[in-house]
């Protein structure tokens, strides 16, 4: 072999590495640089220009257009409280307390963060279409089937799902710790 | 084996170089991609969307509940005027983002104090109108979005009238 057949292996294998690599990197969407709480992860640092450019590229894929923290938090969760990636074949509870937030909704989107159509056509639910039990808690199924009673996120048969909160101008409290706020619970019932 | 050393040194370095590269661009690529599609109305002219669908996603993770309505903007002719006349009790914010997808400009309602206001959008240097509140950019391109908050999507019928009060346009008058 020539000394530039191997100079042009490796000029366009280390291209296609680069490329790789940086796909790789900021493919980590609104789970990576931030906080944990549960199933949820977020990152304060959304939405600024203090951000660093694999944040940055990172969240133009995962959220373009997304707002700074004092605005809005985006919170994502991928699996259910123990840990399990959430399928739409299975039911869930997914319940809380109203949360420190002018507004706050959650939204079911597929694996790529779009949303996926079901005969009901709902994709969210938020603070002023959920009802408060006696406990003051609201309480929502997420299942491919409407529930007997109750509030209906449809979830999408055969298909990985994943949720995003938004918490619209979020308290002072809850932004002091974001990682200890309480935030709802997603508890798998069945497949 | 030696005679590889050179040429995995070279791969190495344009692996590194490419992977920053990349990630530098990416934001800027996504960002033209979505000029592009929220833009089908025109350039410098508010588009009042309707609401996230299925077949209706022009951005990753649009949510159901807003209202957004757009502004992709082109300041290369000069700078743009935003009037934002947010929808009185319910959560409204502009967000102007820049070509880099970072975020230069946020106010919403309650900061507004719920009343009307205008924003001017300009590049350093260009000439602005007196008095007026100016954000400037390093960059030509970019998106204003205004989001608007409903408790269901039926709602929108209501409140289309007052979200089609905001706008935006080329400042033709620098008086």
């Amino acid at each position: 072999m020539k000394g530039w057949h191997r100079y042009t292996i490796t000029l366009v294998g280390g291209l296609a590495v680069g490329l790789g690599a940086a796909w790789a990197i900021t493919g980590g969407g609104l789970r990576d640089g931030g906080i944990e709480n549960g199933p949820w992860s977020t990152s304060l640092g959304y939405g600024t220009k203090a951000t660093d450019p694999i944040t940055r590229a990172a969240v133009a894929r995962a959220g373009l257009l997304a707002l700074p923290a004092k605005e809005t938090v985006y919170w994502s969760a991928k699996t259910d409280a123990a840990g399990a990636p959430l399928d739409g074949n299975c039911r869930y509870s997914l319940s809380g307390t109203p949360l420190d937030a002018r507004w706050w909704s959650v939204t079911i989107y597929d694996e790529a963060g779009y949303l996926v159509a079901n005969p009901a056509n709902i994709w969210s639910v938020n603070g002023a279409n959920v009802a408060l039990d006696a406990k003051g808690e609201w309480r929502v199924t997420i299942a491919p089937t409407k529930p007997a009673e109750g509030a209906w996120l449809p979830g999408t048969k055969g298909q990985p799902f994943h949720l995003t909160l938004r918490m619209y101008n979020p308290g002072k409290a809850f932004r002091a710790d974001p990682a200890k706020a309480v935030l709802p619970q997603i508890v798998k019932e069945g497949c | 084996m030696r005679s590889w050393l050179g040429p995995l040194a070279l791969g190495l370095i344009v692996a590194v170089a490419t992977a920053y590269a990349a990630i530098w661009a990416i934001p800027y690529g996504l960002m033209n991609v979505a000029i592009d599609r929220l833009g089908q109305g025109g350039v410098n002219t508010m588009s009042y969307g309707n609401l996230a669908t299925p077949e209706r996603q022009p951005v990753v993770r649009p949510s159901p509940d807003l209202a957004y309505s757009s502004c992709p903007y082109d300041l290369s002719g000069g700078p743009i005027a935003i009037d934002v006349a947010p929808v009185p009790g319910r959560y409204t914010s502009l967000s102007i983002f820049d070509a880099a997808t970072d975020v230069i400009f946020v106010r919403n309602d309650v900061e507004a104090g719920g009343k009307p206001f205008r924003i001017i959008v300009a590049r350093a240097g260009q000439a602005v109108p007196k008095g007026t509140e100016v954000v400037r950019t390093n960059h030509d391109h970019g998106i204003a979005l205004i989001r608007l908050l409903l408790k269901e999507p039926a709602e929108i019928g209501g409140l289309d009238a007052i979200r089609r009060q905001s706008s935006c346009g080329t400042v033709t008058k620098l008086k």
